[in-house]
């Protein structure tokens, strides 16, 4: 067994799932933002009754995103020490960042907003929940600035074997991040969108008693996802210049600038295959298929005049089915991104062989095997428990349910003490 | 400067064994044989604070990364089972409490609570071998990398980290008799007390083990000041369980917190000016200076992190002081 091949195994398998999560708690909880902020202004018992039940989901949610990005946090220590030792001078520094500045403040007011209903005043309270969606773009922003540094070193210069940091100013102006960026956000909200529209969906499909709160968040989870569907082509499709004059090697093929490019690495590294495996091409191509497939959200839009989305049921029905392509899109997106720099963990600068730990291949495979098997558990687990939750409706949602009443989800009653 | 942060990376990961450990003490308690309401009591005493408690790892790794990048990899890659270990418990505490009230089944939430305990047991455990890996010297090799697992295994590490555990399971029993109802917490003190002095006598036991192990003896730098603080420890311990039985639990509570807190100050201060000791080549130590990221990143990190770090105290201390108090009556249940 190989050390190398299952420590990049594992980093992949975390980061989808992680991935999986993440956009679902980007996207949702923009739209919770809006759905919070409209019960404040309006006082209509509709926005709360939605916050609630979207509310929920995205907390539910949330675990797998917490679970697998702490076990990601660790991975760069455990199985990639080369990557501290050599370039964590620069790459250290917005992850650090990150975890102070947006993960920690994010965890601590999502603790405060879940148990402050019935508690905070009505601001504060929503107040909560602004700050824990700041936060999360936030930490998008500073991990994707790590990320886009191992795809474009910049800002930085080597001395004795070690890169030290120069310009952090061209780690935020880097070409690789800001269209990247935007092109991840926007996804997230697709992702979120489409969630959102499609659980309303198939209570519209069921004919729930419902109807009015279902009616409000698919027309909220239609608009947002079309719109965020423009903007992910369109951030996209940008990002094609930049990432070819970045990473000529990204895209296969043979470029006179990735001749180039090789030719020079292979005299300053020696030789090697420099060239990353066709399989992250393949998938980038299916991904722009589902990006084509989702613009038509743009012929479902005009069906919200007098409700024809749900009295022809049909549209109905492709939203539910289209639900799993967003989550597809956003995995073979990321593969497209990592895989494509391959043999770097930092493009140009580090080969993936120099950055792994030193760890014995049998060891390496049971943590493989083991914390797959966990996350992908724990991942399977919370799908299952979303979907009940989806299914059950807004009726009563445990998410701010008042303390006075008698938790209708516990099997036997609670005693007085608590 | 280096020491600057060096004492920020002891202070989050101090602080993520005194909240972390309240959380990791209570999943344990979730291991005796209560009903089923007790048992959900128990994790909603900790429920607003238990999102903001875990953070102080994230954060804690986060520093050691961004400040001192080779301690990161050597550290967590040298110390390889019992991080997998102590990770393993952390992923599942955190799925554990935050999930188990969602379905609504009795037996799903009571397998639930047993996925809580085992990861509980895990991450004290992990954290602890961790700990005491530290204090007994890692095989360093001038190459710079450490080798090798079997160094872990060793009887001061099996004894530091069933000290741990004594540890956490005392401050979680103090945790919840500051914080439940006066009726549950009269009903849980006498366990409290009980278990505030097997974790003294389970570091008391630690602290010998060390003293007679060489490889501790040779990797302390100095020896007096960690004796001093393991005094302390058991010391602090001692005060909680008097104000335990003076129904002083705030003070309890404060002592027990202190009791977690000192293992870091403990390890930090008996190697220091050493953060890893080489047990093959004693030039192949590393010291905190070595190990911190160049001058250019410490500035960046400074002007950038630094100024937020009120905001970050403060909120957490919101935090504490919106929620205090015991869940009688009005404390929302959701975990």
């Amino acid at each position: 067994m190989d050390t190398l091949l299952l420590a990049r195994l594992q980093f992949a398998a975390t980061a989808s799932v992680h991935f999986l999560f993440v956009a679902v708690t980007l996207g949702l909880v923009t739209l919770l933002v809006g759905l919070q902020t409209a019960w404040l202004i309006t006082g209509n018992p509709r926005f709360e009754r939605l916050t609630r039940f979207w509310g929920q989901l995205y907390v539910i949610n949330y675990v797998l995103g917490i679970a697998t990005g702490i076990v990601m946090e660790f991975q760069f220590g455990l199985n990639w020490s080369g990557l501290s030792r050599y370039v964590g001078n620069v790459f250290g520094a917005p992850l650090a960042i990150e975890t102070l500045v947006a993960f920690f403040l994010e965890s601590t007011f999502l603790g405060m907003w879940i148990f402050g209903w019935h508690r905070l005043r009505r601001g504060v309270h929503l107040a909560l929940l602004y700050g824990v969606a700041l936060t999360a773009y936030a930490s998008a922003f500073w991990i994707l600035v790590a990320n886009s540094w191992l795809q474009n070193p910049v800002g930085y210069e080597v001395r004795d074997g070690v890169a030290h940091l120069t310009d952090f100013s061209a780690l935020l102006t880097n070409p690789a991040l800001w269209m990247a960026f935007g092109h991840v956000v926007s996804a997230a909200l697709l992702t979120g969108g489409m969630l959102m529209a499609a659980v309303s969906a198939w209570h519209l499909t069921r004919g729930t008693a419902d109807f009015g709160l279902f009616r409000t968040s698919l027309r909220i989870g239609v608009v947002t996802a079309t719109l965020a569907i423009g903007l992910v082509q369109s951030f996209g499709f940008a990002q094609f210049g930049s990432v070819g004059a970045i990473q000529p090697t990204k895209f296969g093929g043979t470029s006179p600038d990735a001749e180039a490019l090789i030719a020079d690495w292979t005299a300053r590294f020696g030789p090697g295959d420099y060239l990353p495996p066709v399989l992250a091409n393949a998938g980038l191509g299916f991904m722009i298929l589902i990006g084509f497939g989702l613009g038509l959200l743009w012929l479902i839009l005009p069906l919200l005049w007098r409700d024809w989305i749900i009295r022809l049921r049909f549209p109905l029905w492709l939203l539910m089915i289209a639900l799993p392509l967003p989550f597809v899109a956003v995995i073979l997106g990321w593969i497209a991104r990592e895989v494509g720099r391959q043999p770097w963990v930092a493009y140009g600068l580090l080969r993936v062989d120099q950055a792994i730990s030193p760890i014995d291949p049998w060891l390496m495979a049971t943590s493989l095997i083991g914390f797959t098997l966990l996350l992908g558990g724990l991942a399977v687990t919370n799908w299952v428990l979303l979907a009940r939750h989806a299914a059950a409706g807004a009726a009563d949602p445990a998410l701010g349910r008042p303390p006075t009443q008698p938790p209708a989800d516990d099997s036997r009653t609670e005693p007085a003490f608590v | 400067m280096e020491l600057a942060w060096y004492a920020l990376l002891g202070l989050f990961f101090a602080g993520y064994l005194v909240l972390g450990g309240f959380d990791y003490g209570v999943g344990l308690l979730l291991a005796r044989r209560t009903d089923p309401a007790r048992r959900r009591a128990a994790l909603n005493a900790v429920g607003p604070f238990f999102l903001g408690n875990e953070v102080w790892l994230v954060a804690a790794v986060g520093i050691l990364f961004g400040a001192f990048p080779v301690l990161e990899g050597e550290l967590l890659a040298g110390s390889y089972p019992a991080v997998l270990g102590a990770l393993a418990g952390v992923i599942l505490v955190t799925a554990g409490v935050q999930l188990r009230s969602r379905p609504a089944s009795g037996w799903a939430r009571t397998a639930w609570d047993r996925v809580i305990v085992v990861g509980s047991l895990l991450a004290a455990l992990g954290w602890g071998v961790v700990l005491a890996g530290l204090l007994q010297g890692v095989p360093r090799h001038p190459d710079g990398h450490v080798v090798g697992v079997t160094h872990l295994f060793t009887p001061f590490a099996a004894a530091a980290a069933l000290a741990l555990v004594a540890l956490v399971a005392a401050h979680g029993a103090t945790f919840l008799t500051l914080r439940l109802p006066v009726t549950e917490a009269d009903r849980l003190r006498p366990l409290a007390r009980r278990l505030v002095l097997t974790a003294a006598g389970a570091v008391g036991t630690a602290a010998v083990v060390g003293l007679f192990s060489d490889r501790v003896r040779v990797a302390a730098q100095r020896p007096a000041v960690g004796v001093l603080l393991a005094v302390g420890l058991v010391a602090a311990l001692l005060v909680a369980r008097t104000a335990l039985g003076r129904r002083r639990e705030g003070v309890a509570f404060a002592a027990t917190a202190t009791a977690l807190a000192l293992p870091v100050l403990l390890v930090g201060a008996t190697l220091w000016p050493y953060a890893l000791v080489s047990t093959v080549d004693p030039a192949a130590s590393l010291t905190v200076t070595e190990a911190a990221a160049s001058a250019p990143t410490l500035r960046l990190l400074g002007w950038l992190a630094v100024p937020l770090l009120p905001a970050l105290l403060g909120f957490q201390a919101m935090c504490l002081w919106i929620f205090r108090g015991r869940t009688e009556g009005r404390a929302l249940v959701y975990w």
